[in-house]
């Protein structure tokens, strides 16, 4: 079986773990080897060339000294094999989510064909997710808790096989709620259900049947209006949740920490990424099911955190590398050397590579040719830094794998020889030659020699490039002070540096100043203090209340903020910038707000709550509106922390007085995760739940000192009227008006107003632009704990460039001729990352110039100068030229 | 190019991401395909080899 | 003129075609070996005159890819 297929296909017992495994390397499973189970075989050890099999390695136990530890073990998938009504062990058609993914994938089993797991292995006309299995239930499986990310999971898998299979694959998800509270999430499924016509249909499936003497299925489902359906699917996806693994369980008690109701780590709103014993960290899944966006943000805020208590041991086990002085290559004929890798038979079973190396010795200014078994073994580096010395190399080819993943390794080689590293250039003879031309063993020798003829010709003209090193000023700025700001600042100052925190309002504390408690039941007021006094006690932490930022000049590492303080400027050098400007409460048209002061919106409720206001228990009804302002045409995203929060205010409410007749009406509820709980309490504790729909909005009716809401009961499909006392609106979240700021560190919105991280999933607290970061409801809306992760997350990061004290800039970058400049300007109007500028003063004043720090070296304003003036260094004309020319010159 | 008597499609674009390895292969295949079809190029190419 | 086979420079994106056609090779997927690879930092790189002088130098075609 192999794992990473889910178990779809089989796999050999000498494998590599997946196709991008770092490293590339092949391991034995021990527990299908034929030579490990019975003793026979052993055909890998007499085969392998390099005697790399060794069948007597024992798993070893070492010891560690650590100062703190990070769990990051993840969840299992639900096995829903014991669920006897869906019959996934008997249907073959009926396969898990994990498992259609893997179908999806182009590198999985199929290709990314969507075919059937029977036998006709036909591509599906139809097929239905069912969601919730393994959540959400405590009849099956005792999981109660919502596992979060397989509603997006289903409705990506459904619009994906539709773009793999046609437009003709009939999609359905049959669904308890959507919740696609993440950011861009909602607008995706608006997207699933109106353009690529995949059907959602609220209804939980009971059981699935094999349609006789076929491998069909058959499901029997009961709609919304009450209506028993029979219908068939050629194949049906179970969307498994999450669960910690009895291992895991167990690993727990032994380290001591507690876990959930749904045994996934304990941790509190103020502490998100804190187990219950000190020194201990989570992240992931284990701290409480969650999509890869917010694993990433707990990884890093968990480095952060574990890496504030170990900040007066930083740089204390390191040690330096001795720097091999560089030789001046300058105005020397070119010496090249090739090296020519077999990598073992992956190149030298396709590619005549002895013949190519003799080949490459025959090439102008070559001085030296030979081939490697491995050019990356560490002999084979250090053989070619002593043939580099011997022979007087000054340029050096290697021809082998793909320079994206190994030119750093070589490059290192050559610096360990005196070489300056860009003095160099690798053939791609594996990837883009001998894997792909396996069965043309002639031409991918031809191609192999034409490639490296290329690449000699190139590195002729390569010449030693700088690095500019920049020293990077050690100072933090925190825009925004809202809970993620401080977050981040107290994270910051902990690990040693200097931080300033820039809030426009007269003290700290943001939104959170108006919330009553966490869904973890935390006090906010109380942790908001304590956090507050933590900032105000650092001496690291500098508060600038009442200030605005007026301009921003610099580049990483060295930013010059100027703010303003009451009508004076003041100028704050940085090396980082964390952008926490946070959000604000939507102020409702709709609804009749503002015509009863019995009309709440949530935060004023939770005013009363905070204020320990006594007339609420004597109220006899409360309804909660959900997604006002969310969800709509003109703000169709949603603001992911409403349902929650409306959920634990009703049953504040209800424990206030349990006699209290309270409605929350919703669309979908999104209680994500752990926080389902709270739903089922409030169920269990007699709050009234009634959906409507988007076409179907509730009324508020206020007439003659009545207060009253009109909706369709969705159970019995006709419309009720509540009489009520008290009304809570569940306002969207709106970012905050930061146009200027953006403009300022060039960083973008989107078409919502919040900030864009570098990467949806994989950069969810960094912007493009390097030393800037962001964190918070900046980012989109979110809770205290999630906010809190975030801040401390973009410390991390931050930290992480800060303590590297100095930065290179890369050598293959853009630089202007300012003699051949004709101040046209559109290198400065092209570049994406506004690295060229006019020169201000000096004997080329109005030429352009070419910032090496802001350059990416992407070449476009090289390519768009017409006055020829820009030069690519490392990408420059007569190198690519030379590759061209070299290809002209026969064999 | 036309004007200068090349066949415009022996220039090809495309735009593949890093993960797309089959649509990678497709491309090529397709792109090696269409210039096949037009058989060598006839213009531009120096007549005569400058290094012998 | 059968067995004849067109010459191809392409010039591949660093970030992007160059990536998939290493996977390519990840993937041990079998494509024609006309193809001779540049490597390009960004198509942005590109300049008409990298083609020009492909064709000049006895290429049957060039393909740029992002």
């Amino acid at each position: 079986m192999d794992p990473y297929n889910a178990g779809i296909v089989k796999r050999k017992s000498a494998y590599v773990e997946y196709p991008q495994a770092v490293p590339l390397k092949y391991c034995i499973d021990g527990d299908s080897c034929i030579f490990i189970q019975k003793g026979k075989c052993g055909a890998c050890k007499k085969l392998c060339p390099t005697g790399a099999v060794d069948f007597d390695q024992e798993a070893q136990t070492e010891i560690l000294q650590v100062g703190s530890l990070v769990l990051a073990p993840g969840f299992t998938p639900f096995d829903p094999s014991k669920f006897d009504n869906y019959q996934y062990s008997k249907l073959p058609n009926v396969v898990t989510s994990l498992e259609f993914e893997r179908i999806l994938s182009a590198s999985g089993p199929t290709m990314g064909h969507v075919t059937r797991q029977s036998k006709d292995k036909n591509e599906p006309k139809k097929i239905a997710w069912f969601q919730c299995v393994g959540s959400r239930d405590m009849n099956k499986c005792d999981h109660s808790y919502c596992s979060s990310v397989c509603c997006m999971y289903a409705i990506k898998e459904a619009v994906i096989a539709k773009e793999h299979v046609g437009d003709d694959l009939d999609c359905a998800v049959f669904f308890m709620d959507i919740r696609t509270p993440g950011k861009d999430f909602e607008r995706f499924y608006d997207n699933a259900r109106e353009k690529h016509g995949i059907r959602f249909i609220r209804s939980r499936v009971h059981s699935v049947d094999p349609v006789l003497g076929t491998d069909d299925l058959e499901i029997r489902y009961v709609t919304e209006s009450g209506e028993m359906i029979t219908e068939t699917f050629d194949m049906i996806v179970l969307s498994i949740g999450m669960e910690t693994s009895p291992e895991l369980i167990k690993l727990a008690k032994k380290l001591r920490i507690d876990l959930t109701e749904g045994n996934f780590c304990q941790t509190s709103s103020f502490e998100p990424v804190a187990t219950s014993r000190k020194g201990i960290y989570v992240c992931g899944a284990f701290q409480g099911p969650k999509d890869i966006p917010q694993s990433v943000v707990d990884s890093s805020a968990a480095a952060s955190a574990a890496g504030e208590i170990l900040s007066t041991a930083r740089n204390t086990l390191i040690q330096k590398k001795e720097v091999v002085p560089e030789v001046n290559v300058v105005n020397e004929r070119p010496r090249i050397g090739v090296f020519v890798c077999h990598c073992g038979i992956n190149i030298a079973g396709v590619v005549d590579v002895p013949a190519v190396a003799e080949y490459a010795g025959t090439l102008p200014y070559v001085e030296f040719a030979t081939d490697n078994l491995y050019s990356c073994s560490q002999d084979t580096q250090d053989s070619m830094a002593k043939i580099i010395a011997e022979k007087g190399l000054n340029r050096v080819v290697v021809a082998a794998c793909t320079p994206k993943t190994h030119e750093p390794l070589f490059q290192e080689t050559l610096i360990n020889a005196g070489l300056n590293k860009y003095l160099f250039e690798m053939a791609n003879i594996r990837n883009q030659d001998s894997w792909v031309h396996k069965n043309n063993p002639e031409l991918a020798t031809k191609k192999a020699k034409d490639l490296i003829r290329m690449a000699v010709h190139k590195v002729a003209l390569m010449a030693p490039l700088k690095e500019a090193e920049l020293e990077i000023d050690q100072t933090a700025m925190i825009v925004g002070g809202g809970i993620s700001g401080m977050a981040a600042a107290r994270n910051l100052a902990r690990q040693g540096y200097e931080t300033h925190i820039i809030e426009k309002d007269t003290r700290l504390g943001g939104q959170a100043r108006k919330i009553y408690r966490t869904a973890s039941g935390d006090s906010v007021p109380e942790k908001l203090a304590g956090l507050i006094n933590d900032i105000q006690k650092s001496k690291k932490i500098h508060v600038h209340l009442e200030t605005e930022i007026k301009q921003v000049d610099g580049f990483v590492g060295n930013f010059e903020t100027t703010l303003a303080v009451n009508g004076n400027e003041v100028i704050l050098d940085h090396g980082v910038a964390v952008m926490a400007t946070g959000a604000s409460a939507y102020q409702p048209e709709e609804y009749n707000y503002g015509k009863d002061p019995r009309i709440l919106t949530s935060l004023e409720l939770d005013r009363k709550f905070i204020e320990n206001d006594a007339a609420l228990k004597d109220l006899s009804t409360a309804v909660f509106i959900q997604c006002v302002g969310s969800r709509e045409r003109q703000r169709p995203y949603c603001s992911r922390v409403c349902c929650t929060h409306s959920v634990d205010n009703a049953l504040e409410l209800k424990q206030l007085n349990p006699e209290m007749n309270v409605f929350v009406l919703y669309r979908d509820l999104r209680t994500y995760g752990e926080r389902e709980v709270l739903y089922k309490k409030a169920r269990e504790a007699g709050v009234i739940f009634i959906r409507f729909s988007l076409e179907n909005k509730p009324e508020v009716v206020c007439e003659g000192g009545k207060l009253a809401v009109r909706v369709i009961d969705h159970v019995i499909g006709r419309p009720v009227e509540i009489e009520t006392d008290l009304i809570s609106l569940a306002t969207a979240i709106l970012p905050n008006n930061v146009g200027k700021l953006a403009n300022f560190f060039k960083v973008p919105l989107n078409e919502d107003g919040f900030f864009v991280e570098r990467h949806a999933k994989l950069g969810p607290v960094e912007f493009a632009t390097d030393g800037v970061f962001l964190c918070g409801m900046a980012h989109y809306p979110k809770p205290i704990d999630e906010s809190i992760a975030q801040g401390q997350a973009a410390a991390s990061r931050a930290v992480a460039l800060l303590a590297r004290e100095t930065i290179f800039t890369s050598g293959t970058i853009a630089e202007t001729d300012p003699i051949l400049c004709s101040e046209c300007g559109v290198c400065i109007s092209v570049c994406p990352y506004s690295a060229p500028s006019f020169t201000e003063e000096g004997p080329f004043a109005g030429r352009a110039r070419i910032n090496p720090v802001l350059c990416k070296g992407c070449g476009l304003c090289v390519a768009s100068c017409r006055s020829g003036a820009i030069h690519l260094k490392g990408f420059d004309n007569d190198q690519i030229f030379a590759q061209i020319f070299a290809l002209s010159k026969a064999v | 190019m036309e004007h200068m008597g090349i066949e415009p499609d022996r220039l090809q674009f495309s735009w593949v991401s890093s993960a797309e390895s089959t649509k990678f292969v497709k491309v090529v295949t397709e792109v090696t395909q269409a210039i096949k079809e037009l058989g060598p190029n006839q213009n531009l190419v120096k007549t005569m080899p400058e290094v012998a | 003129m059968s067995d004849w086979e067109p010459k191809i420079v392409a010039f591949l994106c660093n970030w992007c075609s160059y990536g998939a056609a290493d996977l390519a090779g990840v993937g041990r997927m079998e494509y024609p070996s006309n193809i001779r690879v540049v490597r390009i930092p960004c198509t942005g790189r590109m300049d008409p005159k990298f083609f020009m002088a492909a064709l000049r130098e006895g290429a049957d075609g060039v393909w740029v890819s992002g």
